[in-house]
């Protein structure tokens, strides 16, 4: 009985972390998928999400309408980011706009020391500081409101992709960049709205965690590494692959740590993930892509 | 660097202007200070920085060390090692610094800083609290340290288990140097005491510490103490608080989590905490007796009056660190082994932080006499647990 609570306590724990990787790893795919670079900003705009809801809850709004403000706030500075430093690009090789998001990552790293500050921030969940009762074991009512909220995102972003125009210009985009231009899809702008979308989920990611696990200026590399590790988990560029790999490295990491020790936990989340690489180099839902050269 | 030092230099002399007393031709004393003012440890090192920069004009103010005015070139590592050996390097060798105080703000710069001073024989005073940075003597004789040994601590804390009848703890611990000093000194003092002791870690960049918590809980612990100086500690509040630990188990933060802005974010999550402090957050609260309380009002003064904010254990750790340089220098002189000898002859010494005794065998100056244990109430720190 104790192990089956102790079990459910560290699953549900595994859930809710997982969801945080999973909307970091949409956020990797998304960029992946339109310019082919690895973006290292991602982690930084997550961190941006969690300290801009943080200052701005600060100022007595509510939780809910400072994560309203502040996501789309981070969606701007993506697709800032994008129209002042890799849109100028001449020739936008994958390896150049991956070395441009590491500046972009260190600049907005930066400004947010500068601006936000170095001290570590907080606020209370969307609930306050409710706990719920689940089958015998306590969970704080923000887990359950970072896996909905993550849920209802890859949903709507799966939708997005699969059924609107935009979001099937986007794929068109991915597919075949000439292609999609010559059926009249501008190829700069699909880059934009990817950059958006990714800072967008990462800010998101970053603004729902924090009522669980504070915030500050320098945890962005941090999140943005276990991030990129599920989004090649579950196969970079594929949605219900980040999903996937979220909640798998999640569970992975609570299950090692709360079994096993702590100290291995980090080390098998990766045991995890190279086991994973080697069996399927594209990842558990990723599909054989042909190469982009 | 070179700005920051110019500016030190003006400030330093209108000081002196202010001061006729100084006698400008001596030859002045010169002080190096490495902090880290920026990068991950900024949150400690503008407080550090503050602290010496006051102690340091308090000097000159006096008429300096011995009728020398004392000369203070302050380097920011930017919480870097590398960057921090650069400095020190600039300080041992173009500044020729007749003693470093402060190393860098984190333990890991210090225990570098600590082997280039010993090569360079030139007398060092950490504010870190790392034990390898002092220990063993035979190889650290010319370095110091201004802060408490985690062995120390961990005996403060099983006094505290004996007296509370409390038999089974648990640890969650960082993996920082920090935190597996401590996992390590832990197990020896429970051993030696007959605790029983669940240890566990945890990374400093981990958001989720329920297994940790649960495993805890599963051994049935009846304190549960958290080591690290990262926002990792308001998570395990946090989290306790959901578990409802506080049931089962004193919480107890180590002293490196004793800082007003963690209090003020874990709210009402540190109600049921004790935190293993320096006596300096609660000096008002001492008796009347204890002979850190004048100390620790006086710099609490002075530091309101020069900076306009209230100080911390931070500040304390430098402050006191430039007045044992300052007694160490008035009497050692230019002679470095003089000041040497001089650091390992300080005994009684009455600072902010407690009173240091160093000998030629130990040169981590406190006792576990100065550690006390605090809680938060109403925004600010209250004295629980007085030896």
């Amino acid at each position: 009985m104790a192990d089956r609570t102790v079990l459910l306590q560290l699953l549900f724990s595994g859930f809710g972390t997982g969801g945080v990787y999973a909307l970091v790893a949409v956020g990797f795919s998304v960029v992946y998928k339109s310019t082919g670079a690895v973006n290292f900003a991602q982690g930084e705009w997550t961190m941006l999400g969690g300290m801009t809801t943080a200052t701005l809850a600060a100022l007595h709004l509510p939780p809910a309408l400072a994560c309203m403000i502040a996501v789309p706030l981070v969606g701007l500075v993506g697709l800032m980011s994008e129209r002042l430093a890799v849109a100028p690009l001449r020739i936008p090789t994958p390896m150049a706009i991956t070395l441009l998001t590491i500046g972009i990552g260190l600049a907005t790293r930066g400004a947010a020391m500068l601006t936000l500050g170095k001290q570590p921030m907080g606020y209370d969940g969307f609930s306050g500081n409710a706990v719920v009762q689940i089958a015998g074991i306590r969970v704080p009512a923000q887990t359950l409101w970072v896996l909905a909220i993550a849920a209802g995102f890859l949903l709507l972003a799966q939708l997005f992709f699969s059924r609107s125009v935009p979001g099937k210009a986007l794929r068109a985009l991915a597919a075949d960049r000439d292609a999609a231009a010559l059926v009249g899809i501008e190829p700069g702008r699909g880059v934009m709205w990817c950059f958006a979308l990714g800072a967008f989920a990462g800010g998101l990611a970053g603004a729902i965690v924090t009522p669980l696990t504070f915030i500050s200026y320098d945890q962005g590399a941090a999140l943005g590494f276990k991030g990129f590790s599920a989004a090649i988990l579950g196969g970079l560029g594929s949605l219900p692959g980040a999903a996937l790999g979220g909640i798998v490295l999640g569970v992975a990491e609570a299950l090692a740590a709360g079994t096993l020790s702590s100290q291995f936990k980090d080390a098998i989340a990766f045991a995890i993930l190279l086991l994973v690489l080697f069996l399927r180099p594209n990842g558990l839902l990723g599909r054989a892509d042909t190469s982009r050269l | 660097m070179l700005l920051s030092r110019r500016a030190t230099l003006q400030a330093l002399t209108a000081a002196v202007l202010a001061t006729p007393v100084v006698a400008r031709s001596a030859d002045p004393f010169r002080i190096g200070t490495v902090l880290s003012v920026t990068g991950p440890a900024a949150f400690l090192g503008q407080d550090m920085k503050d602290g010496a920069q006051l102690a340091v004009e308090q000097i000159n103010l006096s008429g300096g060390i011995d009728g020398r005015e004392v000369e203070w070139i302050f380097h920011d590592a930017q919480s870097e090692t590398q960057r921090a050996i650069n400095d020190t390097r600039k300080l041992l060798t173009s500044d020729r610094v007749d003693i470093i105080v402060g190393g860098g703000s984190m333990s890991g710069i210090a225990l570098a800083m600590s082997a280039m001073c010993e090569q360079a024989k030139v007398p060092f005073i950490s504010t870190e609290g790392a034990a390898g940075i002092v220990a063993p003597v035979a190889q650290h004789r010319w370095s110091f340290k201004s802060t408490v040994d985690d062995d120390l601590a961990m005996q403060r804390l099983a006094d505290y288990f004996d007296k509370r009848g409390i038999q089974r703890i648990a640890l969650l611990a960082d993996t920082s140097g920090f935190g597996q000093s401590a996992t390590e000194q832990l197990r020896a003092v429970a051993s030696a005491r007959g605790l029983s002791l669940t240890a566990l870690s945890f990374s400093p960049g981990d958001t989720d510490l329920v297994p940790q918590l649960t495993a805890a809980r599963e051994a049935k612990a009846q304190a549960i103490i958290c080591w690290t100086v990262t926002p990792a500690g308001l998570v395990f509040l946090k989290q306790a608080q959901q578990l409802a630990l506080h049931e089962q188990a004193t919480l107890i933060h180590g002293y490196g989590f004793v800082a007003n802005r963690y209090m003020e974010l874990a709210g009402n999550a540190a109600d049921p905490l004790l935190l293993l402090s320096q006596k300096f957050v609660v000096g008002d609260e001492l008796p009347d007796n204890d002979p850190v309380r004048q100390p620790i009002l006086a710099l609490d003064k002075a530091f309101r009056e020069r900076w306009n904010r209230a100080p911390n254990q931070f500040v304390a750790q430098t402050y006191d660190a430039v007045q044992m340089a300052r007694t160490a220098l008035a009497q050692g002189g230019k002679d470095r082994e003089k000041v040497r000898q001089a650091l390992e002859a300080i005994h009684g010494l009455r600072l902010a932080s407690g009173v240091f005794d160093f000998s030629p065998d130990r040169h981590a100056g406190l006792s576990k006499q100065n550690l006390v244990l605090v809680s938060w109430r109403g925004g600010r720190f209250h004295l629980a647990d007085y030896t």
